[in-house]
């Protein structure tokens, strides 16, 4: 001991360079933690780090030179059967540093029987020690103490709790003093050892204690959506919410807390609960954030987790799935999950099991999107850029969400880098983006902004047809968020949205769209276990078709949509068995149904404007989610919502008991400035069920109730960017739907491998059919010409994914049918003789699979299969002749179908290298879309040409689409 | 084969010009065991009325419609007149000189020869107003007609066109001589022979062309885009006349043949609606349910005819010529191998040596079609052409 200090100066120099070589070494070994090193902030503090445990290195093994050999690995590996505890003890010290303490005539009755490998000695000793009274504890210098009764205290009093939140950081300061002897190669892992005290401290810690704060991403502040935070034993968790909150109530004292997250390697944090309190967690990046590979997910989500017929993408696993021209498109992989279908590849209306294509609720950013597609479909409106999650509720939707039958797909966005300027994009063949974000007040502020553009019409004019090159096709779409952290406990979001498409047929007709957003989030947390968000959003959507080509009859139609939401949803926790969400909104819409005006002076059109339509829809809601026991939970919810149709309005009533046509128009009603003229409301049930089988699987139950007051009219196969938003009114009543979902779910292989079969029937009542010769643009009474239908909708999906490994995707089964009958007693409107139909979207046989395979950190290959019935439609059953030309007579409504649909793609994700002095990091995408070149039918069609009766078969990705795509990020 | 789809609309398919392509779909559907009653035509008003009966057909039954010969056929008014059509060829069924009141109502009862009666809606009669002028465009390669009307006194509004195209042609080769049977041997063609040089032909139009004036605040149709020739065809070679007969129409009858359209001419794409069922307005007296096709309706025509001729065109046009190989030429003594038994061949002239006394050594021949005229038309002048 005397001559330590000499021993330390002379340690200094072989300090330097063994930090060097451990470096070295490390890269060799662990690529991804490598990388991880490789930000110039976090490599300052490896430095000190290393420099710190090399120095402890070089003492201890100045001092215990036979133990810091064995430092190899401090996690336990080993084949027990029937051992005494002095057996696994002296094993466990023979291959690690570890040393017992305890009273072997106290532990003499005990037997050990377990198989472990790599796990932590605290989870063993759990394991062994789970059911008995025995407690242990381990101390910096890797004791164990293993005590009857009570545990022996062996962390160092650090006083009162403070309120400042503990970050991966703050220990690491002060690692040197508890972990001078710890042997962890990273800092992560110190941190995980640590142990926290939370809350004021007592001798005597009794009862349950609140523990609350933010997960938040180590590198970006972003917070972090979905993560599993929870304790196993007694097991009590729960999902951080899409602010990256959780709340868990949980007995004091300790416990190891657990985090796991997609994109994030698992983590936790040891703990020690004296009474209510904070801990916000900062957790690194998984390091391929270049390119996407399905990481680490919420592994157990799948049995453990209440919701069912949820589906959570991140935006990592999006990117991977090819698409026709090689730009990420989260609609397009939305389409491969499991109840969900399209028409058609190519059009961005989606079906949810059995839905039509207005009944989804599109949030982006707690604004509605009224049409998230560009270009007829062949792009969403979203930039993959600026996005982090996508959720699609399917069934079992959380009470907050209201107002459309058949799906909530809720989008979030990123809230840009808190820490560090950053930019990404990309460059396509037909699209380029770019998005920047960064900190505007460190860790406190910051904005993130995108935008995202084609040359589309740019590639047109060098078609060297004329039609080509006089007509246009353009988009684009902007986003702009910011978020701000006032104070621990307010937080303020403001997001603005904008996307905008013109195109122009062979220069006659010009078609435009566009959608708009801006909404703004207060967050402010009342407590640990009650947080409240107040939300306004105004939503925009309109259109115009203009034609000039013939003076006369030049004209202008336009359309347009637009909401004002203002609502505010509370969360409560509290305990930990209940988890309280209640709230209001309401929705003030203002549509302009159409109006046609005459464009220049020649022009005879006649100016004509439908009557605006105003309505407002509001809604209450609490849901309690129970959880009984581990095994068994229940959410309670319900919604009850209101419309009200406000004038000022003329309305037409109709002679009762007859069809609604113009000449059974009895009277005009004229109603005053916000006047109701039609009201409409009803209970909205929402009810879920899950019960725990065995740790690795379980079964649940949903049912639920929805009403909507806002119709989409349309007459063509496809949602296109022409189509009408009605309003419920006097005549149109809302559409109500009802679901009951039954599903199992079973995880295998150590949560790697899911397993979920889901059932589920649906009615739905009074939604629109358009009645045949239906005129729907510029309609001043578009009640006579709809009629109401019936549907039923019933399907089991089956799915198994594998999230991670060097293999990972997807397969998904799908038998669905959805059936719609138009009977009305009222119009008198039948088709098909008023019986079932199957729908335009009714594809009973689905196949999908989606794989990844990643042969080394730079490179990855994905392929990917999709099967399905193909869909109704209505065939020629005969000819005639009529006006000089055969005409062809149909079969009833989609009595036939087309032929199926397959297609594979193929993808390849090559990564530039990962030096850490990069200016940017870039990677390149090669795909080939319908890889098969399989003619997959759009559209089939039949021609009378010249006297004769042709079929035709279209199909639009007719071959193999290779595309390229470059993508960096700085 | 998948060829390239070259689609007219739709900019989104422009750019997928590579990858996107149109082929002949022949899909398996049951025949239809039905052969529906088609009641086809309209109540003229004033002039001859005719319908033409016939039955539904299989799609892939490439006969011809089955006609419904043998019926009974009224036009009848409310008050029970019934004015009888009477069948002038199977299945077509006329009345001419017609001059029906203009503010009655009228409908057509059909009793087959099966003994199955059926009845149209009761319809109001409409004027039809004139044709104001026929204008067409020569651009883009293609000839391009226009209807221009006016109604003033805005009662028309729908209305349906339906033209008829005549043009004047000649064969490939002009021929000087004929083969006489009686003769086994050639002989001059003279001014007795029936012209096989100089014909005529009239297409019926296939399409149905509607158009309505509703969203105008007058009753005006500028300009309606009719009928449309391409600029290499035939029909331009010598001179074009075309015949536009406008019939005004009701707002349920423009329905009917909007659908009718719909259904049958414009189904290309997913943006375009789709198929609807057609309802007329002919029903089976004693079966409800069973399936009538065909909307009769009671207009007056109005028709105006245009003629170009092949001067007023741009000349840099390259009109269509009738497509024939080189003449042949055989010896004399071939002549009965290939006029005395088959007519496949006509002769066109003789073959003299190019030097030296004019001694015939043979003729030249040509295949039928690009001697004979009449063999796609008619050699009778048309009475209105100028």
């Amino acid at each position: 001991m005397i001559s330590q200090p000499k021993v330390r100066r002379n340690l200094k120099q072989i300090n330097i360079s063994s930090t060097e070589i451990k470096q070295h070494t490390f890269c060799k070994g662990q690529y991804d933690t490598c990388k991880k090193l490789l930000t110039p902030h976090q490599i300052s503090l490896m430095t000190h780090l290393y420099r710190i445990v090399a120095l402890a290195f070089v003492v201890i093994c100045c001092l215990t030179q036979a133990q810091a050999q064995q430092t190899a690995s401090s996690l336990i590996s080993g084949d027990f059967k029937q051992a005494t505890f002095e057996d696994f003890a002296r094993a466990v010290e023979a291959r690690t540093s570890y040393r017992f303490y305890f009273d072997p005539a106290d532990l003499d009755s005990l037997s050990v029987t377990l198989q472990v490998k790599e796990q932590p000695l605290p989870v063993v000793l759990r394991q062994i020690l789970g059911d008995t009274t025995f407690q242990f504890a381990v101390d910096a210098r890797q004791r164990v103490f293993i005590t009857k009764g009570r545990q022996l205290s062996v962390a160092l009093p650090e006083g009162y709790f403070e309120p400042e939140t503990i970050t991966e950081n703050k220990p690491q300061q002060v690692a040197p003093e508890i972990f001078g002897t710890e042997e962890k190669s990273t800092r992560k892992a110190a941190s995980e050892l640590k142990l926290y005290e939370i809350g004021l401290k007592s001798s005597n810690p009794t009862g349950n204690a609140n523990l609350a704060g933010h997960l938040r991403d180590a590198k970006s502040g972003e917070p972090i959506i979905g993560a599993s935070v929870y304790i196993e034993s007694p097991l009590v968790g729960t999902t951080s919410d899409e602010y990256g909150y959780y709340s868990l109530t949980l007995p004091v004292g300790r416990h190891e807390l657990k985090v796991k997250a997609i994109g994030l390697q698992n983590t936790r944090r040891q703990i020690m609960l004296y009474s209510d309190g904070k801990l916000d967690i900062e957790v690194a990046e998984d390091v391929r954030t270049l390119k996407e590979v399905l990481v680490e997910a919420e592994k157990d989500r799948n049995v453990s987790g209440m919701q069912m017929g949820m589906e959570r993408l991140d935006i990592r696993t999006i990117k991977q799935v090819p698409t026709a021209f090689g730009e990420t498109d989260i609609l397009r992989v939305v389409l491969t999950l499991p109840g969900v279908k399209s028409v058609g590849e190519g059009s961005t209306g989606m079906n949810v099991r059995g839905g039509s294509t207005d009944q989804n609720l599109i949030l982006f950013n707690d604004a509605t999107i009224y049409n998230p597609s560009h270009l007829f479909g062949f792009f969403s409106a979203f930039n993959p850029d600026v996005l982090k999650t996508v959720e699609l509720y399917k069934s079992g939707i959380p009470a907050r969400y209201g107002g459309r039958l058949s799906s909530v797909l809720e989008v979030m966005g990123r809230d840009g880098n808190k820490k560090s300027f950053a930019g990404s994009g990309g460059i396509g063949l037909l699209t380029s983006r770019l998005t920047l974000e960064g900190p505007i007040q460190k860790d406190k502020t910051s904005f993130i902004v995108g935008g995202r553009s084609t040359y589309s019409d740019w590639l047109l004019k060098k078609l060297p047809n004329k039609s080509f090159n006089e007509s246009e096709a353009s988009f684009y779409d902007l986003n702009a968020h910011i978020s701000h952290e006032i104070d621990e406990k307010n937080t303020l979001y403001l997001t603005g949205y904008r996307s905008k498409d013109r195109f122009k047929l062979a220069a006659d007709t010009v078609y435009q769209f566009t959608n708009q957003t801006a909404s703004i989030k207060w967050k402010h947390i009342f407590r640990n276990q009650l947080y409240g968000v107040l939300t306004g959003a105004h939503s925009h959507y309109d259109y115009q078709v203009t034609s000039e080509k013939n003076a006369v009859n030049a004209s202008e139609l336009t359309f347009g949509i637009n909401q004002a939401n203002l609502q505010a949803d509370f969360s409560y926790f509290p305990t930990s068995k209940h988890n309280i969400d209640f709230g209001a909104s309401s929705i003030y819409y203002n549509v302009n149904a159409g109006s046609l005006m005459p464009l220049g002076a020649e022009s005879l059109v006649t100016p004509d404007r439908l009557q605006t339509e105003r309505g407002l829809e509001s809604a209450i809601y609490a849901s309690d989610r129970f959880d009984v026991s581990p095994r068994f939970s229940v959410i309670f919810g319900l919604r009850y919502s209101a419309f009200k149709a406000l004038g000022p309005r003329q309305v037409y009533t109709y002679a009762p008991g007859a069809s609604k046509s113009e000449g059974t128009i009895q009277d005009t009603a004229t109603y005053k400035s916000g006047e109701s003229f039609a009201t409409y409301h009803g209970p909205e049930y929402r009810l879920s069920a899950r019960l725990g089988l065995t740790d690795n699987s379980s079964v649940k139950l949903s049912y639920n109730r929805l009403r909507q007051y806002i119709h989409m009219l349309s007459n063509t196969t496809t949602m296109s960017p022409t189509d009408i938003w009605k309003l419920s009114d006097a005549n149109i009543k809302p559409q109500v739907g009802d679901q009951v979902a039954l599903g199992y779910y079973h995880n295998f292989r150590a949560n790697t491998i899911e397993f979920s079969a889901e059932g589920y029937y649906k009615w739905m009542q009074d939604f629109l059919d358009y009645k045949s010769g239906a005129t729907l643009i510029m309609n001043h009474h578009i009640e006579t010409d709809v009629a109401s239908a019936q549907g039923k909708a019933y399907g089991v999906e089956v799915m198994l994914k594998k999230a991670t490994g060097k293999l990972n995707g997807w397969v998904s089964y799908t038998y669905a049918r959805t059936l719609v009958r138009v009977d009305d007693p009222e119009t008198g409107e039948k088709i098909n003789g008023g019986a079932y139909y199957p729908s335009n979207f009714d594809k009973p046989h689905d196949f999908t699979l989606i794989s990844n395979y990643r042969f080394s950190q730079r490179f990855s290959t994905s392929l990917n299969f999709t099967y399905s019935t193909g869909r109704p439609i209505t065939l020629p059953l005969a000819k005639y002749y009529v006006g000089n030309s055969p005409r062809v007579f149909y079969s009833d409504r989609n009595a036939y179908r087309v032929p199926d649909y397959y297609r594979v793609d193929f993808a390849m994700n090559i990564e530039g290298n990962h030096k850490v002095k990069k200016l940017a990091h870039s990677s390149w995408t090669l795909a080939i879309y319908n890889l098969t070149g399989r003619q997959n039918p759009y559209s089939i069609y039949f021609k009378s040409e010249n006297g004769k009766i042709n079929g035709y078969k279209l199909s639009i990705f007719g071959r193999p689409i290779p595309t390229v795509t470059y993508n960096f990020k700085f | 084969m998948c060829t390239p789809n070259r689609m007219k609309s739709a900019a989104w398919l422009l750019l997928l010009l590579v990858v996107s392509c149109v082929e002949p779909y022949a899909p398996k559907v049951p025949d239809a065991a039905n052969s529906y009653l088609v009641v086809d035509g309209f109540i003229n008003s004033r002039g001859t009325t005719t319908f033409r009966l016939s039955r539904t057909q299989s799609i892939d039954d490439e006969g011809a419609p089955v006609t419904e010969s043998g019926a009974n056929i009224f036009i009848e008014d409310e008050q029970g007149a019934q004015i009888p059509l009477a069948e002038t060829e199977p299945g077509t069924y006329t009345v001419s000189g017609l001059d029906l009141n203009n503010a009655g109502r009228y409908h057509l009862l059909v009793r087959t020869a099966s003994g199955k009666e059926y009845a149209s809606d009761f319809v109001e009669v409409k004027q039809t107003p004139p044709i104001d002028e026929i204008t067409w465009t020569a651009e883009n390669n293609t000839l391009q007609f226009f209807v221009n009307t006016h109604d003033p006194q805005n009662n028309a509004r729908y209305y349906r066109w339906e033209y008829e195209g005549t043009w004047e042609y000649t064969a490939a080769y002009g021929s000087s001589l004929k083969y006489d049977e009686a003769s086994a041997s050639m002989v001059p063609r003279t001014s007795s022979d029936e012209d096989i040089y100089r014909c005529w032909k009239t297409d019926l139009s296939t399409d149905i062309k509607l158009a309505t004036s509703v969203r105008l605040s007058q009753d005006v149709i500028n300009a309606f885009p009719v009928m449309a020739v391409s600029s290499d065809s035939e029909e331009l070679r010598l001179k074009y006349s075309l015949l536009v007969k406008q019939y005004s129409l009701t707002q349920e009858a423009y329905q009917y043949w909007e659908t009718l359209k719909k259904n049958t001419e414009s189904i290309g794409t997913l943006f375009d609606p789709l198929p609807t069922q057609l309802t007329g307005n002919i029903h089976s007296l004693s079966d409800p349910d069973e399936v009538v096709i065909g909307y009769v309706g009671a207009s007056s025509v109005q028709e105006k005819r245009v003629f170009v001729s092949r001067e007023e065109l741009p000349h840099d046009w390259r009109t269509g010529f009738p497509i024939c190989p080189p003449l042949d030429s055989i010896e004399l003594d071939q002549v009965p191998v290939y006029f005395g038994q088959s007519r496949a061949y006509l002769p066109v002239g003789g073959i003299y040596p190019a030097m030296g006394p004019p001694v015939l050594l043979g003729y030249t021949i040509a295949r039928d079609i690009c001697v004979d005229c009449r063999l796609r038309g008619t050699n009778v002048k048309p009475v209105f052409w100028q």
